[in-house]
C-alpha cells in the first residue's frame, strides 16, 4: 500500500513547519507516528470519527420541526398544512439532486470541495431557518429548509464516498454500520433533546415566542457548524493522505443516464410504486406524530417525542439482524409483503384503537427496517448493473416528489378532517403499496423472475450462470448495454453491494458502493 | 400442490366475501330514517311579552312528543319535556308566568303523559385573572356575569333554530343558539356533534367581550334541574373518531348515574377561539364535578321557566372552564364558542363515516381480490402447464 520511497521523497519537498515533515524527522523506518500515518489503522479511526460526525448536524436538524411541532405551530401562528411545508421544502430540491448529487461530487467539485460546499449549505440553511424564526418570517424559514435540503441528502452521498475511499477493502462494513448508527443517533437525540433546549431558552428569554424558537434553532445550528468543521478537517486529512499515499480522490462512481428510464422493466416500476406509497406513510407521519400522541393518548410532550423516535431507535439494531435474515433466506417479495402488512397493521392499530402507541410504533420500526432490507436490494435483481445508478436515482427522486406532495396533503387533511382520517389516508397509501407488492409477486412469478427466489436457489442459479454464460458474454457486456440485460447478473455480488448499506455483515471484498443508497430513507 | 392451492383459494374467497358482507352491512345500517315533525312557535298565545321570549318547539314522533322550551325570562333556560303521546300540548298562563313567583303557570298536558323532563340553565359566566397561567380558577375571580340580570335581545328565529344574544355585555356580546333537530345529522361548524331526532344543540359564544385582565380566562356555570334521575355525574368517554372535530378524542356526558335511561347533556371537551376556526384555534376545556348548589331556591328564582314548570326541582351544577395552562388567553382572539347537546334517551355515539369505511373496504379489499385473481390465474396456469410442456428434458 504505502510506498515508503515515494512517501519520503514527497515529504522531503514539504515545508519545514508542516506537521508531517516534523514527524518525518523521527526515523527513517517509521517516518510518522501511527496516529498521523494515513495508512495506519489508528489514523483511520481518527478519520472515522470525523466522518461519523460529518452527517450528525444534518440528521440532527432534519427533524427539528417534528421535535418542536407544537412550539413551531404556536410561535409562528401556523396551521398544520403550513407546518408540513417545512418538510415539503426539504424534499423539493432532492427531486432533482438525487440525479445530480453524484455527478456534482465526481465531476464538478470533487469530493473534498463538494463535502465542504454541501456542509455549508446545511449550515447556512439551518441558520436561515433559525433566523426566519427569530424575525418571525415564515417564508424565510421555508427558504432555510430548501437550502438545508440542497445540502442534506447530498452530504450523505459525500459521507458514503469518503467512507469507501478510506475504508474500501478494510473495515468498510463496520464503517457503514457506524455511520448508520450516527445518523439514527442524530435523529433520536434531536427528538429527545430539542424540547428541553426550548424550555431552557424560554426560561432565559422570559416567555415562549418566535424569539425563543429562533434561539433554540440557532443552538441546533451549532451541530451543523460542528459538522462543517468535520468537513474541513476531513478535506485537510484527505488532501494530506493524497499527497502521502498518492491515491486518487474518492468518486461516487455513479452513472446516471436518463434515457435508461424507458428501458426499465415492469417489476421496477412496481417497486417504485411500493417505495413511494410506503415511505409517504412513514415520514410525514413521524413529522406529525408528536401532537398525535399528545392529543389522542394524553402523552406528555417528552413522552410523545420519545415514542416518536422509537422508530429510529428500533431500526438501529433491527436493520443488521433483518438484513442478515433476508440475505440468508432470499424470498424478498414475501419479506416485503410481510413488512407492508405489518406496517398496515401498526397504522390501523394507531388509528382504530387506544392501545399503547409504544406497541404500534415499535411494530412500525421493525417493519420499516424489514422493508428497507428487502425492498432496496430488489432493484439490483431487475436492472442490469450499468443502469443501477439511474434506477436508484430515479427511485429516490420520485420518492422525494411523493414525500413533498404527501407532506402537504397530510397537513391539510389533518387541518380539516382530523387524525382518524389522516391515519385512514396513510392506511390507504399502504394498501396501494400492498396491491403493488401483490402484483409484483405475480408478475415476478409469471415472468419466472429472480425476486422471490430463495437464497440457495439464487446461489445455484448464479453458479450455472457464471459457468456457461459469463465467459461467453463478458466482452459484450462491457461494450454494449443492450446485451448486458440478457446476461445473468452476478446476483451475489450485486446484492452484497446494496446490503452493505443496510448494515449486513459481508465479506469485505464484496463491498463496493453506490452513493444513491446513502439517502435518508434508506439510512434511517 | 395444486389441490392445496385451490383449497386456500376457496378459504380466502370465503373470508373475503364475509368481510365484504360485514362491511357493506355496517355501511347501510347507519341510514336508519327516523324523522320528527317540528312545530316552532314563539311566545305561544302572547305577542312579545316583556322580560324575554319563550320559544316552544313541538317535535312529534311516531308515538311520542318532545317539547323544547327555550326562554330568556331570567337566565337562559332550555326545558326538555318528553311525553308518550303525540297529542300532548303546552299551556301557558302568561300573567302568572310573567310574575315569576308561582309554579304551575306553564304546563304540558296531559301531565300523566310526561315521561321525562329536564331543564338546563346557563346561569353564570365567570372570569378570572390567570396570572401564573395555571388555568385553575381559585381566588382571582372577578365579579361574575349573572345571566339572569343581563338584558337579552329578542329571539331571532330561522327554521328550527333560535338565536339569543345579550345586548352589550362589556362591549361585546354573549350569544346562545338553540337548534332543534328533526332527524339524525351534524351541524356544519366544529365540533359537528352527532345529533338525533331526540336532541337539541345549544351553542354558547362570547364575542368581543372585553376581558377585565390581559390574562383572563372564562368559566361557564351550568345547572341541570328537575325531573327524575338528577344529572349527578359526568362520564368522559374516549372516542377514536375525531373526523368531525379534529384532534378531539373525548366526549363528556353529563347524565344520571342511575341505570335508568333518562336524558343526557353531551359535549366534546373543546371550545373554539374563532367563529370559523382552524385546528390551532381549538382550545381544550374541562369541567368540575356536578354539585348541588348551596341555595336551590335561587336556581328557580333565577330562571322563569324553572319556577313556572317545577315545584321544588332537584338541581346539580357544574362549571366548564375554557383553556388549559399554556394555551393562549381569551384576549388573543376575544372569541370563545362552546357547543353542547341536550336530549333524551341514550346519548348518540359517533360511528365511522361512510367515506372512512369505503376507503378501508376498498383499501383492504382490493389486495385481497388481486391475491384471489392472481391465485386463481396461477392455479389455472399450473394445471395447464404439464399438458403444454409434455416432455421433460432427457438429462
Amino acid at each position: 500500500m504505502a510506498d515508503f520511497e515515494e512517501r519520503r521523497s514527497l515529504l522531503g519537498d514539504e515545508d519545514e513547519g508542516s506537521l508531517p515533515s516534523r514527524q518525518a524527522a523521527r526515523g527513517p523506518g517509521r517516518p510518522l507516528p501511527a496516529i498521523c500515518d494515513p495508512s495506519h489503522l489508528l489514523h483511520r479511526i481518527v478519520v472515522l470519527i470525523f466522518m461519523c460526525f460529518l452527517g450528525f448536524g444534518s440528521y440532527f436538524c432534519y427533524d427539528n420541526p417534528a421535535a418542536l411541532q407544537t412550539e413551531v405551530i404556536q410561535d409562528m401562528n401556523l396551521n398544520t398544512a403550513k407546518f408540513m411545508q417545512l418538510y415539503a421544502w426539504y424534499s423539493w430540491p432532492n427531486v432533482v439532486l438525487c440525479f445530480f448529487g453524484g455527478f456534482l461530487l465526481d465531476r464538478v467539485f470533487g469530493i473534498r470541495l463538494g463535502t465542504i460546499i454541501f456542509s455549508l449549505f446545511v449550515c447556512v440553511g439551518q441558520v436561515i431557518f433559525a433566523t426566519g424564526a427569530l424575525v418571525n418570517r415564515f417564508w424565510l424559514m421555508e427558504v432555510g429548509r430548501f437550502v438545508f435540503g440542497i445540502g442534506g441528502e447530498s452530504l450523505a452521498v459525500a459521507q458514503n464516498t469518503y467512507a469507501v475511499n478510506w475504508f474500501k477493502g478494510k473495515e468498510l462494513n463496520l464503517v457503514f454500520g457506524l455511520q448508520l448508527s450516527m445518523a439514527r443517533l442524530g435523529s433520536t437525540v434531536n427528538m429527545n433533546i430539542m424540547g428541553w433546549v426550548y424550555s431552557k431558552v424560554v426560561n432565559l428569554v422570559g416567555s415562549p415566542g418566535h424569539t425563543a424558537l429562533g434561539a433554540s434553532l440557532m443552538i441546533a445550528a451549532v451541530t451543523c457548524i460542528f459538522s462543517l468543521t468535520c468537513a474541513l478537517v476531513l478535506a485537510f486529512l484527505d488532501k494530506r493522505a493524497e499527497k502521502i499515499l498518492h491515491k486518487e480522490q474518492g468518486k461516487t462512481g455513479e452513472v446516471i443516464k436518463l434515457t435508461d428510464v424507458k428501458d426499465f422493466p415492469l417489476p421496477l416500476w412496481i417497486i417504485f410504486i411500493i417505495c413511494v406509497c410506503y415511505y409517504v406513510a412513514i415520514f410525514p407521519f413521524i413529522g406529525l406524530g408528536q401532537v398525535f400522541f399528545i392529543e389522542k393518548f394524553n402523552f406528555s410532550p417528552a413522552e410523545a417525542r420519545a415514542v416518536n423516535s422509537i422508530v429510529y431507535i428500533i431500526s438501529a439494531p433491527a436493520s443488521p439482524i433483518l438484513g442478515f435474515l433476508v440475505d440468508k433466506t432470499g424470498k424478498n417479495v414475501i419479506w416485503v409483503i410481510c413488512a407492508v402488512v405489518t406496517t398496515l397493521a401498526s397504522h390501523m392499530m394507531l388509528a382504530f384503537t387506544f392501545w399503547n402507541p409504544w406497541i404500534g410504533m415499535s411494530l412500525l420500526g421493525v417493519s420499516y427496517s424489514l422493508l428497507a432490507c428487502a425492498l432496496w436490494p430488489m432493484v439490483a435483481f431487475v436492472v442490469p448493473e450499468h443502469q443501477l445508478g439511474t434506477a436508484y436515482g430515479f427511485m429516490q427522486s420520485i420518492q422525494n416528489l411523493g414525500l413533498a406532495l404527501i407532506a402537504m396533503a397530510a397537513g391539510s387533511i389533518l387541518d380539516t378532517r382530523g387524525y382518524l382520517f389522516l391515519e385512514v389516508f396513510f392506511c390507504a397509501c399502504i394498501c396501494i403499496a400492498l396491491m403493488a407488492v401483490v402484483m409484483l409477486y405475480f408478475v415476478d412469478y409469471l415472468r419466472g423472475g429472480d425476486l422471490n427466489r430463495s437464497a440457495s436457489d439464487r446461489a445455484k442459479l448464479h453458479k450455472e450462470g457464471t459457468s456457461d454464460a459469463e465467459i461467453k458474454r463478458r466482452p459484450s457486456k462491457l461494450t454494449e448495454g443492450e446485451q448486458a440485460r440478457v446476461t445473468p447478473m452476478s446476483a451475489f455480488g450485486l446484492r452484497n453491494r446494496y446490503l452493505s448499506r443496510l448494515g449486513t455483515q459481508l465479506p469485505d471484498h464484496c463491498s463496493t458502493h453506490l452513493s444513491s443508497l446513502a439517502h435518508r430513507s434508506v439510512l434511517k | 400442490m395444486a389441490a392445496v392451492k385451490t383449497n386456500s383459494c376457496r378459504v380466502s374467497s370465503l373470508f373475503f366475501l364475509f368481510s365484504v358482507f360485514s362491511l357493506s352491512q355496517s355501511l347501510f345500517n347507519g341510514g336508519e330514517t327516523f324523522r320528527r315533525k317540528l312545530e316552532v312557535v314563539l311566545n305561544p298565545g302572547r305577542l312579545s311579552p316583556p322580560g324575554g321570549d319563550l320559544l316552544h318547539v313541538r317535535a312529534v314522533g311516531d308515538n311520542d312528543t318532545l317539547h323544547y322550551l327555550f326562554c330568556s325570562q331570567g337566565a337562559p333556560t332550555l326545558l326538555l319535556v318528553h311525553t308518550n303521546t303525540t297529542t300532548s300540548t303546552l299551556k301557558v298562563d302568561w300573567d302568572k308566568f310573567l310574575e315569576r313567583n308561582v309554579s304551575g303557570s306553564l304546563k304540558v298536558e296531559p301531565e300523566s303523559s310526561i315521561v321525562y323532563s329536564k331543564a338546563v340553565v346557563v346561569s353564570r359566566l365567570l372570569e378570572y385573572d390567570d396570572v401564573n397561567d395555571t388555568a385553575e380558577a381559585t381566588s382571582d375571580l372577578f365579579p361574575p356575569y349573572d345571566l339572569q340580570n343581563v338584558s337579552w335581545s329578542r329571539m331571532n328565529l330561522s327554521g328550527s333554530s333560535a338565536l339569543l344574544c345579550s345586548s352589550a355585555l362589556n362591549n361585546g356580546s354573549l350569544c346562545l343558539q338553540l337548534s332543534v333537530f328533526a332527524e339524525e345529522g351534524r351541524d356544519q361548524p366544529w365540533p359537528r356533534l352527532l345529533h338525533t331526532g331526540n336532541s337539541s344543540q345549544l351553542a354558547v359564544w362570547l364575542d368581543g367581550v372585553l376581558p377585565r385582565a390581559t390574562r383572563s380566562r372564562f368559566l361557564l356555570e351550568l345547572q341541570a334541574a328537575g325531573g327524575a334521575n338528577p344529572l349527578n355525574s359526568v362520564e368522559v368517554k374516549r372516542s377514536i373518531d375525531d373526523e368531525y372535530s379534529p384532534s378531539v378524542f373525548q366526549v363528556s356526558q353529563w347524565m344520571s348515574n342511575s341505570s335508568e335511561v333518562g336524558g343526557f347533556v353531551q359535549w366534546r371537551p373543546v371550545a373554539y377561539r374563532r367563529s370559523s376556526p382552524a385546528l390551532e384555534e381549538v382550545t381544550p376545556c374541562r369541567h368540575s364535578s356536578p354539585r348541588r348548589p348551596s341555595d336551590e331556591a335561587a336556581v328557580s328564582a333565577a330562571s322563569g321557566l324553572i319556577k313556572a314548570f317545577y315545584d321544588e326541582p332537584e338541581t346539580f351544577a357544574l362549571n366548564v372552564s375554557f383553556g388549559l395552562s399554556g394555551e393562549p388567553f381569551y384576549n388573543s382572539t376575544r372569541f370563545l364558542r362552546w357547543t353542547v347537546l341536550v336530549g333524551v334517551g341514550a346519548p348518540p355515539m359517533d360511528t365511522f363515516s361512510p367515506l372512512v369505511l369505503a376507503i378501508m373496504a376498498v383499501g383492504l379489499g382490493t389486495p385481497m381480490i388481486l391475491l384471489l385473481l392472481g391465485g386463481v390465474y396461477v392455479c389455472i396456469r399450473k394445471r395447464a402447464a404439464p399438458s403444454a410442456a409434455g416432455y421433460d428434458p432427457i438429462n
